[in-house]
């Protein structure tokens, strides 16, 4: 079902992986989107059906809404739990550094000069 | 005896030394692997060589001595008492620390936990509706599988690939149990001190293999590197009362590391490494063998 990119990449991607990648995508912007605007976000020759197929899975979770701000076929985040655990990691994060800072996080604190060179590497391309 | 027990404590003072040189020139995936084999053997070797140590007060145990002095025996005494004294003390320290470590370990747990709920079973990605950009892996437990946690604020921060790039990475922690080598050197170090730099520089590697991973698969090093230059960007900017900068310029590090070819697998490193894990343990094991001689000396 899932259709082959130039780099030949979206088969190697699992259900599962696919599916967090959908959910990124939608919750990597402020706006309701459409499959097909999913599809040309995510990119790799991911085919529309799969696309559906995961929406509809993410929707049975409730991980997701449809038809939402008035816009047909449109899904966005369901927001309930995400809140509750933005809160409890917020709670962690006050309670002092150890239960989060023990984990293997993505990245860490940076020095000045660190963050300058980084700008460079980015080239302005950056936020 | 008398050096045996010594061993140990040499040999983990030269596997600290060695380790970040390891860390550089081997591929992350092997330099974990055979750092925290090494690390463990070595704790475990120097915890027991101060057991040992410890054992030797048997000499001056009422009974024994009473005995000995019965019989008219001088008891041989293989070390002075007050560094079998000074053992004792040691070893209730270890005691303490690893008991701190398992504590930490099971608060983590229970924070994590926490985090988890409300989120169906079968989901690998957790989304935190929060501000503060924010990602990490979630290690499985026995009841639960392994899940990756990212905030609203780092997924909005980054583009598509980027966002591919982060969840490998946190995939590639989960898939090869990272959690379980910083539990493990976590440990060690707690029952050796000693080791401590060399907890960070695991912690360090885990981070280096999971970027490996990540750059396989998306199959694209730059844009590795340029992702987590972009998510270090974000992260740093809001920091709300939060005190921990340690900055020890790993990202950049990491990112440097992305920038050149990866590492090889040089079996000719790894193998001394694990070789200076081993013989801390032969030592205990020696030293294990002299002090039984001495026992039977004493007791029979």
């Amino acid at each position: 079902m899932t259709g082959t990119s130039p780099h030949g990449r979206a088969d190697r991607r699992s259900a599962g992986e696919l599916e967090s990648e959908v959910l990124a995508a939608l919750w990597a912007t402020e706006q309701a989107l459409t499959p097909a605007e999913i599809q040309a976000e995510i990119g790799g020759g991911l085919a529309y059906n799969t696309v559906h197929t995961i929406l509809r899975r993410l929707y049975d979770k409730g991980l997701v809404l449809r038809d939402v701000a008035g816009r047909r076929g449109t899904y966005r985040p369901a927001k309930n739990a995400a809140e509750l655990t933005a809160e409890a990691m917020h709670q962690a994060l006050d309670r002092g550094p150890d239960p989060i800072a023990a984990l293997q996080q993505f990245v860490t604190g940076l020095s000045p000069e660190e963050e300058r060179a980084l700008r460079d590497l980015l080239g302005g391309s950056g936020p | 005896m008398r050096i045996d027990v010594y061993i140990p404590l040499v040999l983990s003072l030269l596997l600290t030394t060695v380790a970040p040189q390891v860390g550089l020139r081997v591929a992350p995936a092997l330099a974990t692997r055979v750092l925290t084999v090494a690390a463990v053997l070595t704790a475990a070797a120097t915890t027991w060589a101060l057991i040992l140590l410890a054992a030797t007060l048997i000499n001056e145990a009422p009974p024994v001595a009473a005995e000995a002095r019965e019989d008219g025996r001088r008891l041989y005494e293989p070390v002075p008492e007050i560094i079998a004294l000074a053992a004792v003390l040691a070893l209730g320290l270890i005691a303490h620390r690893i008991y701190r470590a398992l504590r930490t370990e099971h608060a983590t747990r229970r924070t994590l936990h926490r985090l988890c709920e409300g989120h169906p079973e079968d989901t690998e990605l957790i989304v935190a509706a929060s501000p503060v950009p924010q990602a990490f892996a979630i290690p499985a437990t026995s009841s639960a599988p392994g899940r990756i946690l990212v905030t609203a604020a780092m997924l909005g921060a980054l583009q598509p690939a980027e966002r591919r790039v982060l969840l490998a990475h946190e995939r590639a922690h989960l898939t090869h149990r990272h959690a379980l080598y910083a539990y493990a050197v976590a440990l060690a170090s707690a029952a050796n001190p000693l080791l401590n730099p060399l907890r960070s520089t695991v912690t360090y590697l885990v981070e280096r293999w999971a970027d490996e991973q990540a750059a396989e698969a998306v199959g694209d090093r730059s844009i590795t590197a340029l992702a987590l230059a972009k998510a270090a960007l974000v992260a740093q900017r809001p920091r709300p009362a939060c005190a921990l900068s340690f900055s020890d310029r790993a990202v950049t590090r990491r990112i440097a590391a992305l920038q050149s070819t990866p590492p090889p697998y040089l079996w000719s490193i790894a193998a001394p490494v694990l070789a200076l894990g081993v013989l801390p343990a032969l030592g205990a094991v020696d030293a294990t063998r002299d002090l039984l001689d001495l026992l039977e000396h004493v007791l029979v």
